[in-house]
């Protein structure tokens, strides 16, 4: 069964054809990653698939719900971080998972022992009364992603979580992923880093709101006749 | 339930963790209160006056002489010309001018109708519509005087059934204010007609502000200032600011519901807007020394559906702005329009028909009306009972359109 399945999905604004009938499917459990040049289509992409944005044609299945008619059931079931850091600068670490935890309904004394985990896990147990504002961005994002995955979602939409923060972060980041890819978690990332895109299970690279390219990276590699996915792209943009 | 208090809760960590809103909500309603009521003030002190005595007679030297008493009069002498008087006019040496014209005694004692000409500087119209009342005063208690004394005694009869009629000004706008529309030139000329030889006295009762006390009027005033700009502005800066910051992409993806989230905006403003008011009526109380004739409840039941007014209109304008400095644009047009509609500080009675129309879409001007009752008169519910329902069913329309404009937006 696939978690996600877009269907000739279509955004226009105007003239414009942001997104041009995308069509692919990702299957639970799996890290599918989104790559393309600034401007392909991605975040519009991901806004449309987590109900932010409405589809101008075609739909999309999340989770087995339709994205045009059931966008409250798929709201309950993914979790999101978008590229702008988004939780509230001004609350604590600890409030701003109890806020997001409490809209998602998490039974309140579930809700205390699941935040206290995850910022042990995030090694940030010592930060849970910091406003987050003054934490690095780097935590920040960590904390972006613990908290869209608080309430137990079966798809996370990840927007560029790592852009800005330094290389070590950036790995850490991606093992939070694996983990929580490990349990079940569908992921959907976009990304401009290409090694990045090797953690993949599979990439599909959008240009121009289409998808030009789909595959496993080893796959696309082969295609192509290169050694890495930076060189497959290049090739591609090229091309 | 959960979900709302828990927004409450963040609204509240919010505002009370930001210097900046604090102060706003804090420090500027204080200042208001402190420097306005001293500096809107009409009240009028010392008027200079001269005079050009073309009669030089017994009679206009005593009118002369009986401006002297008066506390509120200082003279400034005989002129000999209009040209002169018009020069010191100019220059704001004096703010009237009486003119007795030749044979003003003579034709008093013939009982023939004459003149005296008041000029008054009317750049501040509603000083000189006030202080032409004055002069009238002074010269129709000297009239007066004089007709009893020279009236024949089978006059006098008749003349007694009119004696005492009294003109009872409801209030300071209806009876001073009306005079000011009628005069707005630069320097026109209003003409007596000495009583002569009816007896007639008018004595002004000004109920409900028997002092004519300005602050009576501006201190209310400031307190409907002060719950506008606690519900519109603040509000509106809110919402627009998780736009611009994005916080409210994270809120949209999850499974709330939209009015949920604004219920849980609006609570927290709406508990802070009661305060406010509160706040301001302990002011009002303490330092003004102005207590609520009226009833309590009811003024603060009337306050929180005109709060809801305010705080709808502010998520509003936020939900179809696309920044602050947007949101902020907008909400000091409305405010500008609304304030000088509304008869805060301006009556309303001068007016043109079409702003009296504007104004029905107006909150303000209903809530002005509403405080003015309830806190200056005393009204019972009755005679509030037409803004009440207005007020309500603008809450019930702008707040509906918040909800769906908030919906639109996040398409």
């Amino acid at each position: 069964m696939y978690s996600i399945e877009a269907n000739q999905l279509t955004k226009k604004f105007g003239d414009f054809t942001a997104v041009d009938h995308i069509c692919f499917e990702v299957r639970e459990g799996e890290i599918f990653g989104f790559l393309g040049a600034n401007g392909a289509g991605k975040t519009t992409a991901i806004k449309m698939m987590s109900g932010l944005l409405l589809p101008t044609s075609g739909t999309a299945t999340i989770a087995g719900y339709d994205i045009l008619t059931q966008s409250k059931l798929i709201k309950r079931n993914i979790g999101y971080m978008s590229q702008k850091f988004s939780l509230y600068g001004d609350l604590t670490v600890f409030e701003n998972m109890q806020l997001f935890g409490t809209i998602y309904k998490i039974p309140r004394k579930e809700l205390k022992e699941r935040i206290m985990d995850s910022l042990r896990e995030l090694e940030m147990d010592a930060q849970a009364n910091t406003l987050v504002d003054s934490i690095p961005l780097g935590w920040k994002q960590k904390l972006a992603f613990a908290t869209a995955i608080l309430h137990r979602p079966k798809i996370v939409f990840l927007d560029e979580p790592t852009s800005g923060v330094d290389p070590i972060v950036r790995r850490e980041f991606w093992k939070l992923i694996y983990q929580a890819a490990s349990k079940g978690v569908t992921i959907l990332v976009t990304t401009h880093y290409m090694d990045e895109a090797e953690y993949c299970n599979r990439i599909s690279i959008m240009a121009e709101g289409q998808i030009k390219l789909i595959g496993t990276p080893e796959e696309l590699k082969m295609q192509m006749g290169v050694d890495t996915i930076n060189d497959v792209f290049v090739k591609f943009v090229k091309r | 339930m959960r979900t709302i208090l828990i927004l409450i809760k963040k609204e509240f960590l919010q505002v009370f963790r930001n210097p900046l809103l604090l102060s706003i909500l804090v420090v500027a309603p204080m200042v208001e209160f402190m420097i306005f009521p001293f500096c809107a003030d009409y009240e009028i002190k010392v008027l200079n006056i001269a005079f050009i005595d073309n009669d030089r007679s017994q009679i206009s030297k005593d009118i002369i002489h009986s401006f002297n008493s008066s506390e509120i009069f200082v003279s400034k002498g005989l002129l000999t010309s209009k040209k002169d008087a018009d020069e010191k006019m100019k220059h704001d040496k004096i703010d009237l001018l009486v003119e007795f014209p030749s044979h003003f005694e003579e034709a008093l004692y013939k009982n023939e109708p004459t003149v005296i000409a008041v000029t008054a500087n009317a750049i501040n119209s509603v000083k000189a519509g006030i202080s032409t009342g004055y002069v009238q005063e002074i010269i129709g208690g000297y009239m007066q005087d004089f007709a009893a004394a020279h009236t024949p005694s089978n006059m006098s009869a008749a003349m007694a059934q009119q004696a005492s009629m009294q003109s009872n000004n409801a209030s300071f706008s209806q009876g001073e204010e009306r005079r000011r529309s009628n005069s707005t030139t630069v320097m026109p000329e209003q003409t007596i007609t000495p009583p002569m030889p009816i007896h007639i006295s008018i004595s002004n009762i000004y109920w409900y502000n028997e002092q004519m006390n300005y602050k009576n009027l501006i201190v209310p005033g400031i307190l409907v200032i002060l719950v506008t700009l606690i519900g519109c502005y603040v509000t509106a800066l809110n919402l627009v600011r998780e736009k611009e910051i994005g916080t409210i992409e994270q809120v949209n993806v999850t499974p709330i519901r939209r009015w949920q989230f604004l219920l849980g905006k609006m609570i927290p403003f709406w508990l802070l807007g009661m305060a406010e008011f509160g706040a301001g009526l302990i002011i009002m109380k303490f330092v003004f020394g102005i207590s609520v004739q009226g009833s309590l409840p009811l003024l603060l039941g009337i306050t929180a559906i005109y709060l809801l007014v305010m705080l709808g209109l502010g998520f509003f304008i936020s939900s179809v702005s696309e920044n602050q400095l947007q949101s902020m644009f907008i909400v000091l047009f409305l405010f500008i329009v609304f304030v000088l509609l509304s008869g805060v500080f301006t009556p309303t009675e001068g007016m043109p028909g079409w702003a009296h129309k504007i104004n029905y879409l107006n909150p303000m001007s209903f809530y002005i009306e509403v405080i003015k009752k309830i806190i200056l008169k005393g009204s019972e519910f009755e005679s509030v009972m037409k803004e009440t329902i207005v007020l309500s069913v603008m809450a019930v329309i702008i707040n509906t359109g918040a909800v769906l404009s908030y919906r639109e937006a996040s398409k």
